[in-house]
């Protein structure tokens, strides 16, 4: 076999390559190891084994350059590694220094055009003791490549020492894997395996790791290192055996299901390394060659925890074997086809690499230990194990430091150990626990330290303390009026006295449903010290809501100024009846029930429930007085303070801010009602009363932030709750006002809040955690079989404590489903929350979302199974599903005979509270559900909120598109079927991510040419529909129309204008001010060289001589205008002089801040940064503000880090862009102008070019006749931009008229 | 000494199957013998010092293939 001279990368290098070339210092893709050799190392005749073995090993003697045809390699022989010889053994710390020559090498990125790929170290530290390193480009080997390599060695060694050198069975030459890797992808295998691979990975969502954050390799990783015990190992055994599959694929499947509790959907996709030595295309060929052949398969694991586990690993050992049966087409290829490219997207999440022959050679007579130093990059965290089980095993965990600290990687090895050894003798999943019993207990006992004596009172007594400590003190404050203490003490005492006549004592409620008033907290009060328990009833809910409540919880009376629907009768008592201050009770005091006990309800507040009913929580005395004395001793509540009261009294929050001042004698001040939505009048509130402490749902204190009165504002804290508080906001907070900011959380059936976090402006903290328990309060998140689980990892969060509810009124049923026994505790309860949380190292919590299907918007906490109750209890429909979308409500319904919309709004309106009611009802002919039956989430169209006009897209084609104009968009309202792309503020790189994202739905698209032709959602799904067979054009062909389909040039009077491509080759940039141009047909100009298959132009003259011939092909014989930005100026003054030698009418010729090559020529060559950067400006980013950006790969890098439509586009074209900025700033300073004989129109970015004189229009008059300078007041990368545009539209057009004007004229 | 059918009898309980399931041109793979099994195989016949190693069964994946590398080594 003759190896040609140079050959294109294989599939399996081109990953690696790109890798590296875009992270050119990143030293992690050499891959090494070395071995401790202890006994009589023949030094000769080793060295002759390893050179000899290095020169079999062609691949480490790869080179490599990069062509227009992309990267290709080749062998140079004088780039074989030679062993070389150091000798330490003089040195006393021989060891040592090897050992930090060999970290120092690993260390030391390699340049793959420049440097060799390996080299081979053998330090000498003893006539008996030597250590070999060996190091090799990843480019060049995998793992199973370096123990072949390693056994050659020790092979021709002991052939060697028994005179036979050069014996036994030599490495395989790299030629032959070029030739199947190439026929491989030529073959009809190939694609019948990506078929596969689609089929099988089609339908998984997001892929996610353990940990959050990006998995792109760091330059390093961190390490922990174990051996698997012999008791594991047999049980592994054993278990393969009933398995009936090998003990590597137990392995594999055990780091699965390990790997699956990190999730939080119980579920993950692994990576498992697959070594493509045997069977396939490759196998035969790659069987005995030192070469990159390994691949990545992704395999699912969903495991069933309560099934055998030997079945489970057996399910999973099968998938793996058919993974292998497809083990040949590449992971990288698979991301690519699923377009799992940019941003987070990932195929696999930890890898899983069981590497059974990985052990030390045998050398004769020596004894070898083998040490692994690099084994390449580590994207996310890899579990890895060598041995053969039966005698060894070790365990490796390697992972990538920018998402794992050395501490969780250590707890990971750790933990996976024990889980192994739990695992390998379980019957099932379930019953093996995931934290470590060190773990286990911190959960339980360590982070829950929380005991702390409150006296046994209620919080009536706390009121009337304090009402007897302060009487002249102001109590609370509304409007004008202010009631002091004492005042409020005999108004309370009076209205509890009626109350009491009227039967109201412990055990008993009352209802209230007042506006935010005096006569409002008089009634709590009230209520409170009658011995009841209160009921705060939203005057504003539907009447059929109130009857349901006041049905369940059956009050002695309501205090409410009317009962305008009829419901409280002879319950109600409105203020006029209150009883006068300080008149006498009624009744016999004998007659009093006693005041209400600590375990007596204080207050019943009813939430939405999910099974169609509203439940009442009960809290006793004990639970909200542990809450209020708590908030009051850690914030250090004092009589100065003044705590607005502006949450409605249906919502728990209020039940501190109403009681809270109560008892530490400070102020409340009472909002007006409404106040608490107008971010202005609650700004007023705090300045003109002196609020020192408030609480915001995190969406409305966004709102508030946005109000200008808020800014400055002085206040001693803010409390946040009722939903997740985001870090954003939290830096906002203090960038805009001066305050404490605290996160409380806690739901209703806890008494109001469990946990704290103080968010201050030093917190960093992303999420922000809910934080740590209050007093006598626990924090547990357990997993589904109420077990701790270890910091990180997410599992249900658990209340326990004083302050948990006595349970829902009248309902023993749900107070049972989730008010549950403490396994922890004898005789104690645990509340589950339904809220997945998870720890942090340092204790505290972090909220993570709902388990089930509770949703708030804006802080109100809804069950959608309440409102699909309703739906379905409407009798109008056949199938219902509640979502909340984008912060909105929605349902989807399947319409039973006699729907109709505006029934169903009734019905919805009649009985819930209107943030309950959807803000859009789609009717559907059937729910979507997956392949399990479950409803198909994804699947559910968009649903169409208020209607801006045009007709509704109608076919199905046309509502996925309008979809997905929506979501490039980021729009939330209705997108029509008439609605243009680009007037709905699609910019041409907003159009790139809608091609991708039509590419992936309908798995073709139609390319960006189609969409400027046809920017109307009806237009473009006709062009889709239409188009499943032609080609994709990606929009980079070298003439491409700009404006909506252009007439045939010439047809209608108005010649056609060409915009000639700036530095980056691409033209799209002119669309807004071709738009502006309609109906004269535009057409953008585009360098071909943009496809990496076309030549490179060799001057300015030749790229001028081509694009004229193309214009006039599209253009035919009519006269034509020119234009450019920047490059595309100077360009276009030489096509036009280029079409002038061929005798074709050229009118406008306009150069928008372009500068001939004279200027150029005298200004330094820019850097490599600097052309790069106008990538950056390409890509729509301020090119200035990334001043880190230097290198090509750095700048590559970050355009495919975010979320820019250049950084989505496929490798190659990215690439060919950067060719085409590489190359015009060469030619244009080669370039000498010729005089174009006719006016040249220039101009000029007015802002800009300050101390740069050279930049001038006068600097073209030697190269046209005459010169018209124009300005407008923008800066040079402005020009194409919509305002701009805006202002040279019209200049254009003018000239452009008063040309066909004269052609007119002449002609007639 | 390795005979013929004890390397059939070593294969056959790697892929959980009895011998007189693996004719002599049989594909191993086909019949289930994947790379890790393989690696498993030729880990314990160069534990017996039977000079059989992964790359072997890669490159000559049926019975008589191997048997005919193992006869001639055997005899070397």
């Amino acid at each position: 076999m003759t190896v040609t001279p140079t050959n294109p990368l294989t599939a399996a290098q081109s990953g690696l390559w790109y890798a590296q070339r875009l992270d050119p210092d990143n030293p992690i893709f050499n891959t090494g190891q070395y071995l401790d050799i202890k006994g009589p190392l023949d030094v000769a005749a080793f060295t002759r084994a390893a050179d000899q073995a290095s020169a079999e090993a062609e691949a480490l003697a790869l080179r490599f350059a990069e062509t227009a045809d992309g990267p290709v390699q080749w062998i140079d022989k004088e780039f074989a590694p030679r062993l070389q010889l150091v000798d330490l053994a003089a040195e006393r710390d021989g060891e040592v220094r090897a050992l930090a020559a060999i970290r120092a090498a690993m260390a030391t990125p390699t340049n793959p055009l420049r440097d060799p790929l390996a080299r081979q170290t053998l330090y000498r530290l003893s006539a008996t003791r030597h250590i070999w390193a060996q190091q090799v480009h990843h480019l060049a080997i995998d793992g199973y490549a370096m123990v072949l390599l390693t056994s050659r060695v020790a092979e021709l060694y002991r052939l060697g020492r028994d005179g036979n050198a050069g014996g036994g069975r030599p490495l395989a030459p790299l030629g032959d894997l070029w030739a199947a890797d190439a026929s491989y992808l030529a073959s009809a295998d190939h694609a019948a395996d990506g078929r596969w691979w689609r089929e099988k990975m089609s339908g998984t969502d997001d892929i996610v790791g353990m940990a959050a954050g990006r998995a792109h390799s760091a330059h390093g990783f961190h390490r922990f290192e174990a051996s698997v015990p012999e008791d594991t190992r047999t049980a592994l055994l054993r278990l393969a055996k009933v398995a009936g599959c090998g003990w590597p694929d137990v392995l594999t499947a055990l780091v699965g299901a390990y790997a699956a509790r990190f999730t939080g959907t119980g579920d993950i996709v692994i990576g498992v390394p697959h070594m493509g030595r045997m069977g396939g295309h490759m196998g035969r060929a790659a069987a005995r060659v030192v070469a990159m052949v390994m691949n990545v398969l992704p395999v699912a694991i969903a495991p069933d925890e309560q099934a055998d586990i030997s079945a489970f690993v057996a399910q999973v050992a099968s998938h793996i074997g058919a993974a292998r049966q497809h083990g040949d087409y590449r992971s990288e290829q698979l991301r690519r086809d699923l377009g799992l490219i940019g941003g987070n997207r990932r195929l696999y999440g930890p890898l899983v690499n069981v590497q059974p022959y990985d052990r030390p050679p045998v050398f004769v007579g020596l004894d070898v230990a083998l040490h692994v130093t690099g084994t390449g990059p580590v994207e996310d965290i890899s579990f890895t194990f060598r041995g053969d089980c039966l005698n060894s095993l070790s365990i490796e965990v390697d992972a990538n430091p920018d998402l794992y600290t050395q501490a969780a990687v250590t707890a990971h090895g750790e933990r996976l150990a024990a889980f192994l050894a739990a695992a390998s003798h379980a019957k099932r999943l379930s019953e093996v626990p995931t934290a470590t019993p060190a773990e286990a207990e911190a959960e339980i006992i360590g982070f829950n330290r929380t005991a702390h004596a409150v006296p046994e009172t209620t919080l009536a007594a706390l009121i009337e303390q304090q009402m007897a400590r302060t009487p002249d003190a102001p109590a609370l404050r509304f409007g004008d009026t202010t009631l002091s203490y004492a005042a409020l003490d005999r108004r309370s005492a009076a209205l509890a006295a009626t109350l009491r006549a009227r039967g109201a004592g412990p055990g008993q409620l009352v209802a209230v449903a007042l506006p935010r008033s005096l006569d409002l907290v008089v009634a709590l009060v009230a209520i409170m010290r009658s011995g009841a328990a209160y009921l705060p009833l939203d005057p504003a809910y539907p009447a059929a809501r109130i009857d349901t409540i006041l049905g369940q919880a059956q009050p002695v009376a309501v205090l409410a100024s009317a009962d305008p629907h009829g419901l409280y009768g002879a319950c109600l008592l409105a203020p006029p009846q209150w009883p006068a201050e300080g008149a006498a009770p009624a009744p016999a005091v004998a007659a009093m029930p006693p005041p209400a006990a600590p375990d007596d309800p204080a207050y019943v507040i009813f939430t939405s429930g999910s099974t169609g009913a509203p439940k009442g929580v009960v809290i006793c005395h004990q639970a909200i007085v542990n809450r209020l004395l708590w908030m009051a001793d850690q914030y250090g509540i004092i009589a100065r303070d003044r705590i607005l009261q502006k949450t409605p009294a249906t919502f728990d929050v209020s039940v501190w801010e109403f009681f809270l001042p109560l008892i530490t004698g400070a102020l409340l001040v009472v909002a007006p009602p409404d106040a608490h939505r107008d971010p202005a009048a609650i700004a007023a509130l705090i300045r003109t009363q002196g609020i020192t402490t408030l609480h915001f749902v995190p969406s409305m204190l966004a709102a508030f932030l946005e109000a200008p009165q808020a800014a400055g504002l002085r206040l001693s804290r803010v409390f946040v709750s009722g939903e997740a508080l985001g870090a954003d906001l939290r830096d906002r907070f203090h960038q805009l006002l001066h305050a404490e900011l605290h996160n409380l959380y806690g739901p209703t059936e806890a008494a109001v809040d469990v946990s704290y976090w103080p968010a201050g402006p030093d917190d960093r903290s992303q999420p922000v955690p809910i934080g740590f328990p209050v007093w006598n309060t626990g924090l547990y998140i357990l997993d589904a079989q109420l077990r701790p689980v270890p910091p990180g990892v997410v599992g249900n969060l658990y209340l326990g404590g004083v302050q948990l509810a006595r349970g829902y009124l009248g309902r023993p049923d749900l107070t049972a489903e989730r008010f549950i026994a403490s396994p922890f505790a004898e005789g104690e309860r645990l509340y589950l929350t339904g809220d997945l949380a998870s720890r942090r190292a340092d204790g505290a919590v972090v909220f993570l979302g709902r388990a089930d299907h509770q949703v708030k918007l804006r802080g109100l906490r809804i069950e959608l199974g309440e409102i699909e109750a309703v739906i379905a209890g409407s009798g109008l429909v056949r199938q219902q599903v509640v979502l909340a979308v984008h912060e909105r409500l929605v349902a989807y319904v399947v319409p039973d005979t006699g729907y109709d919309e505006a029934g169903l709004r009734r019905a919805l309106a009649a009985q819930l509270p209107d943030y309950m009611v959807p803000a859009a009802i789609v009717g559907l002919p059937a729910l979507p559900v997956t392949a399990n039956g479950k409803l198909d989430r994804k699947a559910l169209p968009a649903p169409h909120f208020a209607s801006h006009g045009g007709a509704t897209p109608a076919t199905a084609s046309e509502q996925r598109l309008a979809r997905l104009f929506a979501e490039v968009l980021n729009r939330d309202g209705a997108v029509s079927a008439s609605d243009d792309f680009f007037a709905l503020g699609g910019d041409s790189l907003a159009a790139v991510r809608l091609m991708l994202r039509i590419n992936a739905e309908w798995g073709h698209d139609p390319g960006l040419a189609a969409l400027f032709e046809h920017p109307d959602v009806a237009g473009l799904a006709a062009c889709i529909d239409a188009g499943t067979d032609e080609p994709r054009d990606l929009g980079l062909a070298p003439v491409i129309p700009l404006t909506r389909k252009p007439q045939a040039a010439g047809e209608d009077g108005l010649a056609p204008l060409f915009l000639i491509h700036p530095a980056g080759g691409i033209a799209w940039g002119y669309r807004t001010l071709a738009r502006l141009l309609q109906p004269r047909p535009v057409y953008g100009v585009q360098a071909p060289a943009l496809d990496l298959a076309a030549p490179a132009p060799e001057s300015i003259a030749a790229l001028a001589a081509d694009y004229a011939r193309r214009i006039v092909a599209t253009a035919g014989n009519r006269p034509v205008h020119l234009g450019g930005w920047s490059v595309g100026g100077l360009i276009a003054q030489a096509v036009a002089v280029e079409l002038q030698a061929h005798g074709h009418a050229v009118g406008l010729v306009a150069l928008l801040d372009s500068y001939p090559a004279d200027c150029w020529r005298a200004e330094p060559e820019p850097t490599e940064a600097q052309a790069l950067r106008a990538l950056l400006a390409i890509a729509g980013e301020d090119p200035e503000s990334h001043p880190e950006l230097e290198s090509r790969a750095q700048v590559v890098g970050y355009l495919r880090a975010g979320q820019s439509a250049l950084g989505n586009l496929p490798p190659a074209v990215l690439d060919g862009v950067v060719r085409v900025v590489f190359a015009n700033n060469k030619l244009v300073r080669g370039h000498l102008h010729q005089r174009f004989d006719g006016p040249l129109t220039h101009i000029r970015a007015g802002l800009d070019h300050k101390g740069r004189p050279r930049l001038v229009a006068s600097a073209w008059a030697p190269y046209a006749a005459s010169l018209d300078c124009l300005e407008v007041p923008f800066l040079h990368p402005q020009l194409t931009g919509a305002a701009a545009s805006a202002r040279i539209a019209p200049l254009l057009a003018a000239r452009m008229a008063a040309f066909e004007n004269r052609l007119a004229r002449k002609a007639a | 000494m390795m005979t013929l059918q004890q390397l059939r009898t070593d294969i056959a309980a790697m892929i959980e199957t009895t011998p007189e399931h693996i004719g002599d041109s049989d594909n191993l793979m086909d019949l289930g013998l994947d790379s890790l099994r393989a690696m498993n195989l030729a880990m314990q016949w160069g534990e017996a010092g039977i000079p059989l190693d992964f790359t072997d069964i890669a490159e000559a994946p049926t019975l008589a293939d191997l048997w005919a590398r193992l006869t001639d080594r055997q005899a070397e």
